[in-house]
């Protein structure tokens, strides 16, 4: 398994999409969906482990 | 949804969240937190209901129709082991497969050289703590999950996709839960959102008791660090799952933070700093917590007493809950003090003796709501949760 490059996580994010527009071809539409998007099912697996640390 | 049933949860409600603005409603709440015993009243083994959430709802929901409840919580049971064994969590001893079906699941601490997270990792945590939680804490508490210098697996890619989906499928549950409860009984779902205490968190889930006791002595800055680090992700944690109508308090289960499980000065050095700013940030937002003070956490009332007047619920379970009115009663809700030793083995006589002289004691002036000191289990006896009950009801109305 490659290891995970150093990143600022905030609370809320697991990637950033900082982080994953690099990864993105130039984008041709509305950005803007794209991000929030991202950001909103990005926010789950951030759910995900903090609530297996929390509640579980 | 019946009028009268909707009427029945309007009036509910009010008298629940009066309560806990520390006012005087029409009479005194009741909101008993109810786990294993829902399933003994509803026909249900342990295994079943912390196997399969439906039956765990279903018991919960017989319980708040035939009991005249203000409050409950979904499933007080909570640990849904479907969803932790389908992650492969190595924490837990399940009922009906580490031990017997008739028994509530129990967590399970590991020893201090397989602590769940290592003395010299640290670092780590305080640096990404997200990061450091998917890439070394859920490897280890995983039977499933590979680290990240081992390959990958089919077991590994499984326990992500069947554990995000499980928890995403009783997640969405509680809403319904919430729906049904409301529209079936009349019933108020009790809490919203989840906190635990930096301090807390480290002991339970990564260092162990011992180890954390342990770093209090021999790396104490780390240990604070790492506090530091976590308070804005629990915060946030809590503020995401806090009721959005500002009703009904996020849940704060307290552990270990308090005399004698670590000394005065590691509280105040510690526990206390590292959660009083979450509290207030909390409370800016409008959101009550409930303190529930598992244990004897009266040699700390002085500090909890710091905290703005109605910020905070607080749950009394083993402590003296007259001492605990007469030094922080002025400023919050209390709940509890019903002893859990009469609601398993005493005669409803000596329950509604218990519950009198703790109303008595603390109920006068509102601000206070009928709990037993711990959550209920499958010792506890349906005739005296009865009494309690009944007692309440005639002798609680103000």
């Amino acid at each position: 398994m490659a290891e995970e490059k150093k990143i600022l996580r905030k609370p809320g994010v697991c990637i950033p999409w900082e982080e994953k527009v690099k990864e993105l071809p130039t984008i041709l539409g509305d950005e803007e969906i794209v991000r929030k998007k991202w950001e909103d099912i990005d926010a789950l697996g951030y759910v995900y482990i903090w609530q297996c640390l929390l509640s579980f | 949804m019946g009028t009268d049933t909707e009427q029945l949860y309007q009036a509910r409600m009010k008298r629940y969240v009066t309560a806990m603005r520390n006012g005087k409603p029409d009479m005194i709440p009741i909101r008993p937190f109810v786990a294993e015993f829902t399933a003994k009243y509803a026909g249900y083994t342990c295994q079943e209901v912390t196997h399969d959430y439906d039956k765990a709802f279903a018991a919960a929901r017989k319980c708040a129709a035939e009991f005249d409840w203000d409050a409950v919580v979904g499933n007080m049971v909570y640990v849904w082991t479907g969803l932790t064994e389908a992650i492969g969590t190595r924490y837990y001893a399940v009922p009906g497969i580490h031990i017997s079906a008739n028994t509530g699941f129990q967590y399970l601490e590991p020893s201090e050289e397989n602590a769940f997270m290592k003395a010299e990792e640290y670092d780590q945590l305080i640096e990404d703590p997200t990061g450091f939680l998917f890439n070394v804490w859920l490897p280890r508490i995983s039977r499933d999950v590979s680290a990240m210098d081992e390959p990958t697996s089919m077991r590994n890619n499984l326990s992500f996709l069947k554990g995000g989906m499980a928890m995403l499928s009783y997640f969405n549950a509680f809403g319904a839960q919430a729906a049904l409860l409301r529209s079936e009984s009349g019933t108020v779902s009790a809490i919203s959102g989840i906190l635990k205490a930096p301090l807390d968190i480290i002991a339970d889930k990564m260092r162990g008791y011992l180890g954390l006791v342990n770093d209090l002595m021999e790396r104490p800055k780390k240990v604070m660090a790492a506090c530091e680090a976590l308070i804005p992700h629990l915060t946030h944690v809590a503020l995401s799952g806090a009721d959005p109508d500002k009703n009904v308090p996020i849940g704060f289960w307290m552990h270990r933070g308090c005399v004698p499980f670590v000394t005065m000065e590691h509280f105040h050095k510690f526990y206390w700093p590292t959660l009083k700013p979450i509290i207030e940030e909390i409370w800016s937002h409008g959101h009550q917590v409930l303190f529930y003070a598992e244990g004897n956490w009266n040699a700390h009332l002085d500090s909890f007493a710091e905290l703005p007047a109605g910020s905070i619920v607080y749950h009394v379970d083993k402590a003296d809950i007259f001492e605990t009115h007469k030094k922080i009663g002025h400023k919050f809700c209390l709940s509890g003090g019903i002893s859990n030793t009469l609601l398993s083995f005493g005669t409803p006589q000596e329950v509604r003796q218990c519950c009198k002289k703790v109303i008595d004691g603390v109920a006068r002036d509102g601000g206070y709501i009928l709990d037993a000191e711990a959550i209920m289990q499958d010792d506890t006896n349906v005739e005296n949760i009865r009494a309690m009950t009944e007692f309440t009801r005639e002798y609680g109305a103000y």
